[in-house]
Protein backbone atom coordinates (compact mmCIF):
# COMPACT_ATOMS: atom_id res chain seq x y z
CA UNK A 1 0.00 0.00 0.00
CA UNK A 2 1.87 3.07 -1.17
CA UNK A 3 0.14 6.35 -0.63
CA UNK A 4 0.76 9.83 1.27
CA UNK A 5 1.82 9.38 4.63
CA UNK A 6 -0.37 11.39 7.51
CA UNK A 7 2.17 10.50 9.98
CA UNK A 8 2.34 13.59 12.34
CA UNK A 9 4.34 13.76 15.45
CA UNK A 10 2.07 14.89 18.18
CA UNK A 11 3.59 17.18 21.51
CA UNK A 12 2.55 17.28 25.09
CA UNK A 13 3.48 19.56 27.47
CA UNK A 14 2.68 19.71 30.87
CA UNK A 15 1.13 23.15 32.47
CA UNK A 16 0.32 22.02 35.84
CA UNK A 17 0.61 18.57 37.80
CA UNK A 18 -0.49 17.26 40.65
CA UNK A 19 -0.79 13.40 42.39
CA UNK A 20 -4.72 13.58 41.29
CA UNK A 21 -4.73 16.35 38.75
CA UNK A 22 -2.79 17.00 35.56
CA UNK A 23 -3.43 20.35 32.83
CA UNK A 24 -1.48 19.59 29.74
CA UNK A 25 -1.30 20.78 25.87
CA UNK A 26 -1.11 17.96 23.35
CA UNK A 27 -0.48 19.81 19.91
CA UNK A 28 0.05 18.78 16.42
CA UNK A 29 -2.58 16.21 16.03
CA UNK A 30 -6.22 15.71 15.54
CA UNK A 31 -9.45 15.66 17.18
CA UNK A 32 -9.69 11.82 16.62
CA UNK A 33 -6.48 11.18 18.25
CA UNK A 34 -7.35 13.36 21.32
CA UNK A 35 -10.86 12.17 21.86
CA UNK A 36 -9.43 8.74 21.46
CA UNK A 37 -6.83 9.30 24.22
CA UNK A 38 -9.84 10.82 26.48
CA UNK A 39 -12.15 7.90 25.74
CA UNK A 40 -9.26 5.53 26.35
CA UNK A 41 -8.45 7.51 30.27
CA UNK A 42 -12.11 6.90 31.36
CA UNK A 43 -13.16 3.32 30.06
CA UNK A 44 -9.58 1.37 29.18
CA UNK A 45 -6.65 1.79 31.36
CA UNK A 46 -6.80 -1.11 33.99
CA UNK A 47 -7.22 -0.67 38.14
CA UNK A 48 -8.04 -2.93 40.51
CA UNK A 49 -11.15 -3.31 42.54
CA UNK A 50 -13.39 -5.53 44.63
CA UNK A 51 -15.25 -7.50 42.21
CA UNK A 52 -16.48 -10.58 44.35
CA UNK A 53 -17.75 -10.72 48.15
CA UNK A 54 -18.11 -14.04 50.10
CA UNK A 55 -19.87 -12.87 52.84
CA UNK A 56 -20.23 -15.00 56.24
CA UNK A 57 -21.73 -12.95 58.31
CA UNK A 58 -24.18 -9.81 57.94
CA UNK A 59 -26.57 -8.73 60.72
CA UNK A 60 -26.23 -4.92 59.96
CA UNK A 61 -29.43 -3.15 58.18
CA UNK A 62 -27.52 -3.02 54.80
CA UNK A 63 -28.59 -6.29 52.67
CA UNK A 64 -25.65 -8.27 51.66
CA UNK A 65 -26.07 -6.69 47.66
CA UNK A 66 -26.00 -3.62 48.86
CA UNK A 67 -22.62 -4.15 50.74
CA UNK A 68 -21.25 -6.12 48.22
CA UNK A 69 -21.65 -2.86 45.26
CA UNK A 70 -20.36 -0.19 48.31
CA UNK A 71 -17.06 -2.45 48.28
CA UNK A 72 -16.85 -2.30 44.58
CA UNK A 73 -16.45 1.10 44.41
CA UNK A 74 -13.61 1.65 46.96
CA UNK A 75 -11.02 2.75 44.87
CA UNK A 76 -8.08 0.46 45.36
CA UNK A 77 -4.48 1.65 45.09
CA UNK A 78 -3.74 0.23 41.46
CA UNK A 79 0.23 1.38 40.48
CA UNK A 80 0.51 -2.74 39.54
CA UNK A 81 -2.86 -2.98 37.53
CA UNK A 82 -0.71 -2.61 34.20
CA UNK A 83 1.76 -5.30 35.08
CA UNK A 84 -1.21 -7.65 36.34
CA UNK A 85 -3.19 -10.47 34.44
CA UNK A 86 -7.16 -10.35 33.83
CA UNK A 87 -8.83 -13.38 35.66
CA UNK A 88 -9.87 -14.34 32.31
CA UNK A 89 -6.71 -14.91 30.90
CA UNK A 90 -5.44 -16.14 34.08
CA UNK A 91 -4.57 -19.88 33.38
CA UNK A 92 -2.61 -20.70 36.69
CA UNK A 93 -5.88 -20.54 38.76
CA UNK A 94 -10.08 -19.51 38.66
CA UNK A 95 -9.92 -16.13 39.78
CA UNK A 96 -10.88 -16.93 43.24
CA UNK A 97 -8.04 -14.96 45.09
CA UNK A 98 -5.40 -17.99 45.43
CA UNK A 99 -3.30 -16.74 42.85
CA UNK A 100 -1.24 -13.48 42.70
CA UNK A 101 -1.16 -12.80 39.26
CA UNK A 102 -4.64 -11.56 38.89
CA UNK A 103 -6.46 -11.67 42.43
CA UNK A 104 -6.08 -9.98 45.72
CA UNK A 105 -7.42 -10.74 48.83
CA UNK A 106 -9.39 -8.19 51.32
CA UNK A 107 -10.88 -9.28 54.66
CA UNK A 108 -13.45 -7.40 56.91
CA UNK A 109 -14.54 -8.75 60.81
CA UNK A 110 -16.05 -5.87 62.55
CA UNK A 111 -18.51 -6.41 65.38
CA UNK A 112 -19.98 -3.66 67.62
CA UNK A 113 -19.93 -4.34 71.18
CA UNK A 114 -20.58 -0.68 72.62
CA UNK A 115 -23.27 1.41 72.55
CA UNK A 116 -21.96 4.18 70.46
CA UNK A 117 -23.13 3.95 66.27
CA UNK A 118 -19.50 1.85 64.78
CA UNK A 119 -18.02 3.07 61.62
CA UNK A 120 -17.33 0.47 59.20
CA UNK A 121 -14.68 1.57 57.03
CA UNK A 122 -12.69 1.17 54.08
CA UNK A 123 -9.75 1.37 57.06
CA UNK A 124 -10.93 -1.61 58.30
CA UNK A 125 -10.49 -3.58 55.05
CA UNK A 126 -7.48 -5.74 55.56
CA UNK A 127 -5.57 -6.92 52.63
CA UNK A 128 -3.30 -9.74 51.50
CA UNK A 129 -1.13 -7.48 49.27
CA UNK A 130 0.00 -4.22 50.53
CA UNK A 131 0.68 -2.70 47.01
CA UNK A 132 -3.09 -3.04 47.01
CA UNK A 133 -5.28 -1.12 49.58
CA UNK A 134 -8.03 1.75 49.32
CA UNK A 135 -6.78 4.99 48.52
CA UNK A 136 -7.55 7.24 51.50
CA UNK A 137 -5.87 4.48 53.77
CA UNK A 138 -2.50 4.83 51.23
CA UNK A 139 -2.77 8.23 51.47
CA UNK A 140 -3.00 8.81 55.13
CA UNK A 141 -0.29 6.01 55.42
CA UNK A 142 2.19 8.54 52.92
CA UNK A 143 1.00 11.34 54.71
CA UNK A 144 3.40 13.44 57.15
CA UNK A 145 0.78 15.32 58.29
CA UNK A 146 -1.67 13.40 60.82
CA UNK A 147 -3.53 16.88 61.81
CA UNK A 148 -4.06 17.25 57.67
CA UNK A 149 -6.87 14.13 58.11
CA UNK A 150 -9.97 15.03 60.32
CA UNK A 151 -10.73 12.76 63.30
CA UNK A 152 -14.23 12.34 61.92
CA UNK A 153 -12.90 11.48 58.56
CA UNK A 154 -11.23 8.55 58.89
CA UNK A 155 -11.74 6.14 55.96
CA UNK A 156 -14.71 5.56 53.26
CA UNK A 157 -17.80 4.72 55.44
CA UNK A 158 -18.84 0.93 54.01
CA UNK A 159 -22.04 0.74 57.02
CA UNK A 160 -23.06 1.54 60.43
CA UNK A 161 -23.47 -1.45 63.41
CA UNK A 162 -24.97 -0.43 66.49
CA UNK A 163 -24.80 -2.90 69.46
CA UNK A 164 -24.33 -6.44 68.83
CA UNK A 165 -24.78 -6.44 64.80
CA UNK A 166 -21.67 -7.67 63.17
CA UNK A 167 -19.91 -7.81 59.47
CA UNK A 168 -17.70 -10.75 58.51
CA UNK A 169 -16.70 -11.20 55.15
CA UNK A 170 -14.10 -12.02 52.34
CA UNK A 171 -13.80 -9.63 49.26
CA UNK A 172 -11.50 -10.53 46.20
CA UNK A 173 -10.07 -7.47 44.15
CA UNK A 174 -9.15 -8.20 40.65
CA UNK A 175 -8.23 -5.98 37.63
CA UNK A 176 -10.26 -4.58 35.37
CA UNK A 177 -11.28 -1.77 33.34
CA UNK A 178 -14.03 0.99 32.96
CA UNK A 179 -16.03 -0.51 30.24
CA UNK A 180 -17.26 -3.20 31.96
CA UNK A 181 -17.74 -1.24 35.01
CA UNK A 182 -17.12 2.10 36.23
CA UNK A 183 -16.05 1.03 39.72
CA UNK A 184 -12.76 0.13 37.42
CA UNK A 185 -12.54 4.15 35.56
CA UNK A 186 -9.38 5.45 36.98
CA UNK A 187 -10.67 8.68 35.66
CA UNK A 188 -12.91 10.83 37.73
CA UNK A 189 -12.77 13.66 34.81
CA UNK A 190 -11.16 13.72 31.54
CA UNK A 191 -12.07 16.61 29.44
CA UNK A 192 -10.30 18.38 26.29
CA UNK A 193 -11.45 22.22 24.82
CA UNK A 194 -9.73 22.97 21.54
CA UNK A 195 -7.35 25.92 22.20
CA UNK A 196 -9.01 29.24 20.89
CA UNK A 197 -7.02 31.74 18.62
CA UNK A 198 -8.59 35.22 19.57
CA UNK A 199 -7.86 38.53 17.26
CA UNK A 200 -9.09 41.88 18.17
CA UNK A 201 -9.65 43.88 14.99
CA UNK A 202 -7.70 46.88 16.36
CA UNK A 203 -8.51 49.91 14.35
CA UNK A 204 -12.09 48.96 14.18
CA UNK A 205 -12.21 48.41 18.13
CA UNK A 206 -10.04 52.43 18.33
CA UNK A 207 -13.71 53.62 16.92
CA UNK A 208 -14.86 52.72 20.55
CA UNK A 209 -15.35 54.87 23.05
CA UNK A 210 -13.97 53.42 26.45
CA UNK A 211 -17.39 53.06 27.61
CA UNK A 212 -18.39 50.91 25.07
CA UNK A 213 -14.99 48.93 25.63
CA UNK A 214 -15.89 48.34 28.90
CA UNK A 215 -19.41 47.11 28.03
CA UNK A 216 -18.01 45.09 25.41
CA UNK A 217 -15.36 43.34 27.83
CA UNK A 218 -18.10 42.98 30.38
CA UNK A 219 -20.48 40.91 27.95
CA UNK A 220 -18.75 37.97 27.99
CA UNK A 221 -19.38 35.72 30.77
CA UNK A 222 -15.58 34.65 31.40
CA UNK A 223 -12.74 37.07 32.15
CA UNK A 224 -11.13 36.47 28.46
CA UNK A 225 -10.46 40.29 27.81
CA UNK A 226 -9.57 43.41 29.77
CA UNK A 227 -8.67 47.31 29.21
CA UNK A 228 -5.31 48.22 29.88
CA UNK A 229 -5.28 50.82 32.32
CA UNK A 230 -2.74 52.93 30.56
CA UNK A 231 -3.23 53.21 27.07
CA UNK A 232 -7.60 51.98 27.68
CA UNK A 233 -6.64 49.19 25.22
CA UNK A 234 -8.88 46.36 24.77
CA UNK A 235 -6.29 43.63 25.48
CA UNK A 236 -6.73 39.60 25.71
CA UNK A 237 -5.92 38.60 29.32
CA UNK A 238 -7.01 34.99 29.44
CA UNK A 239 -7.82 33.26 26.06
CA UNK A 240 -8.64 30.14 27.27
CA UNK A 241 -11.12 30.92 29.51
CA UNK A 242 -13.02 31.04 26.63
CA UNK A 243 -16.06 28.87 26.30
CA UNK A 244 -17.34 29.35 22.74
CA UNK A 245 -20.03 30.97 23.99
CA UNK A 246 -19.92 33.47 21.05
CA UNK A 247 -20.97 36.64 23.75
CA UNK A 248 -18.63 39.15 22.95
CA UNK A 249 -19.73 38.67 19.09
CA UNK A 250 -22.97 39.25 19.61
CA UNK A 251 -22.64 42.23 21.17
CA UNK A 252 -19.58 43.95 18.42
CA UNK A 253 -23.09 42.90 16.10
CA UNK A 254 -25.65 44.74 18.27
CA UNK A 255 -23.13 47.30 19.07
CA UNK A 256 -23.28 47.61 14.94
CA UNK A 257 -19.55 46.50 14.98
CA UNK A 258 -19.41 43.37 13.10
CA UNK A 259 -16.13 41.72 12.67
CA UNK A 260 -14.57 43.66 15.92
CA UNK A 261 -13.54 40.37 17.39
CA UNK A 262 -12.67 36.95 15.63
CA UNK A 263 -12.24 33.52 17.48
CA UNK A 264 -11.68 30.44 15.86
CA UNK A 265 -10.51 27.06 17.75
CA UNK A 266 -7.20 25.53 16.50
CA UNK A 267 -8.25 22.56 14.95
CA UNK A 268 -4.51 20.64 16.17
CA UNK A 269 -4.35 21.89 19.82
CA UNK A 270 -5.66 20.88 22.32
CA UNK A 271 -6.21 21.59 26.26
CA UNK A 272 -6.37 18.58 28.36
CA UNK A 273 -7.10 18.48 32.30
CA UNK A 274 -7.29 15.25 33.94
CA UNK A 275 -8.54 14.04 37.32
CA UNK A 276 -7.56 10.86 38.61
CA UNK A 277 -9.91 9.07 41.48
CA UNK A 278 -6.28 8.06 43.04
CA UNK A 279 -6.17 4.70 41.82
CA UNK A 280 -2.94 5.48 39.92
CA UNK A 281 -1.36 9.38 39.42
CA UNK A 282 -3.36 11.36 37.17
CA UNK A 283 0.12 11.70 35.29
CA UNK A 284 0.76 7.64 35.37
CA UNK A 285 -2.72 7.27 34.05
CA UNK A 286 -2.30 9.38 31.05
CA UNK A 287 0.70 7.90 30.38
CA UNK A 288 -0.87 3.93 30.65
CA UNK A 289 -3.39 5.46 28.38
CA UNK A 290 -0.97 5.83 25.52
CA UNK A 291 0.66 2.16 26.22
CA UNK A 292 -3.07 1.28 25.99
CA UNK A 293 -3.76 2.84 22.78
CA UNK A 294 -0.31 2.02 20.96
CA UNK A 295 -1.40 -1.67 22.56
CA UNK A 296 -4.74 -1.43 20.66
CA UNK A 297 -3.07 -0.16 17.88
CA UNK A 298 -0.28 -2.97 17.54
CA UNK A 299 -3.60 -5.50 17.57
CA UNK A 300 -5.49 -3.23 14.39
CA UNK A 301 -1.42 -3.70 12.42
CA UNK A 302 -1.79 -7.57 13.23
CA UNK A 303 -5.18 -8.12 11.35
CA UNK A 304 -4.38 -5.85 8.52
CA UNK A 305 -1.29 -7.99 8.08
CA UNK A 306 -2.70 -11.07 8.31
CA UNK A 307 -5.68 -10.13 6.47
CA UNK A 308 -2.63 -8.86 3.63
CA UNK A 309 -1.21 -12.17 3.65
CA UNK A 310 -4.38 -13.88 2.82
CA UNK A 311 -5.54 -11.97 0.14
CA UNK A 312 -1.89 -12.08 -1.31
CA UNK A 313 -1.85 -16.17 -0.97
CA UNK A 314 -5.58 -16.14 -2.90
CA UNK A 315 -3.99 -13.63 -5.30
CA UNK A 316 -1.11 -16.18 -6.09
CA UNK A 317 -3.52 -19.13 -6.23
CA UNK A 318 -1.63 -21.01 -3.21
CA UNK B 1 -30.10 -31.43 46.58
CA UNK B 2 -30.70 -32.51 50.35
CA UNK B 3 -31.54 -35.99 51.00
CA UNK B 4 -34.57 -35.01 52.83
CA UNK B 5 -35.84 -31.22 53.84
CA UNK B 6 -34.56 -30.46 57.86
CA UNK B 7 -36.77 -28.50 59.70
CA UNK B 8 -36.01 -24.98 59.59
CA UNK B 9 -35.95 -22.45 61.87
CA UNK B 10 -38.14 -19.34 61.78
CA UNK B 11 -38.80 -16.44 64.60
CA UNK B 12 -42.08 -15.20 65.32
CA UNK B 13 -43.17 -11.65 64.48
CA UNK B 14 -44.78 -11.01 67.44
CA UNK B 15 -42.92 -12.83 70.38
CA UNK B 16 -39.73 -13.49 69.21
CA UNK B 17 -39.89 -17.30 69.97
CA UNK B 18 -37.61 -19.73 67.85
CA UNK B 19 -39.70 -22.13 65.90
CA UNK B 20 -39.21 -25.25 63.86
CA UNK B 21 -41.15 -25.57 60.97
CA UNK B 22 -41.49 -28.77 58.46
CA UNK B 23 -43.02 -28.54 55.15
CA UNK B 24 -46.97 -29.02 55.69
CA UNK B 25 -46.92 -27.50 58.75
CA UNK B 26 -49.02 -24.64 60.15
CA UNK B 27 -47.29 -21.23 59.78
CA UNK B 28 -47.85 -20.69 63.33
CA UNK B 29 -45.91 -19.32 66.56
CA UNK B 30 -46.09 -22.22 68.78
CA UNK B 31 -45.83 -20.03 71.57
CA UNK B 32 -48.44 -17.21 71.18
CA UNK B 33 -50.10 -18.07 68.23
CA UNK B 34 -48.81 -15.86 65.81
CA UNK B 35 -48.93 -16.32 62.20
CA UNK B 36 -46.12 -14.14 61.00
CA UNK B 37 -43.07 -15.90 60.91
CA UNK B 38 -39.43 -14.78 59.83
CA UNK B 39 -36.80 -17.08 58.22
CA UNK B 40 -33.46 -16.86 59.91
CA UNK B 41 -30.55 -16.45 58.06
CA UNK B 42 -28.60 -18.90 56.14
CA UNK B 43 -25.35 -20.00 58.18
CA UNK B 44 -23.65 -20.39 54.71
CA UNK B 45 -21.13 -18.01 53.13
CA UNK B 46 -23.02 -16.61 50.39
CA UNK B 47 -21.32 -14.70 47.43
CA UNK B 48 -22.21 -11.88 45.45
CA UNK B 49 -20.60 -9.86 42.51
CA UNK B 50 -19.74 -6.59 43.68
CA UNK B 51 -21.20 -4.94 41.06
Amino acid sequence: MEGISYQRFPKIRIREMKDDYLKFDLTDTDASMANALRRVMIAEVPTIAIDLVEIEVNSSVLNDEFIAHRLGLIPLTSDFAMGMRFSRDCDSCDGDGQCEYCSVEFHLNVRCDSDQTLDVTSADLRSTDPHVVPVDVAARALSTDPASFDSDQRGIIIVKLRRGQELRLRAIARKGIGKDHAKWSPAATVTFMYEPEIHINEDLMETLTLEEKRNWVESSPTKVFDIDPNTQQVMVVDPEAYTYDEEVIKKAEAMGKPGLVEIYAKEDSFIFTVESTGAIKASQLVINAIEVLRQKLDAVRMQDAEADFKEFSEHMGV
Amino acid sequence: MDPQPEPTSYICGDCGAENTLKPGDVIQCRECGYRILYKKRTRRVVQYEAR
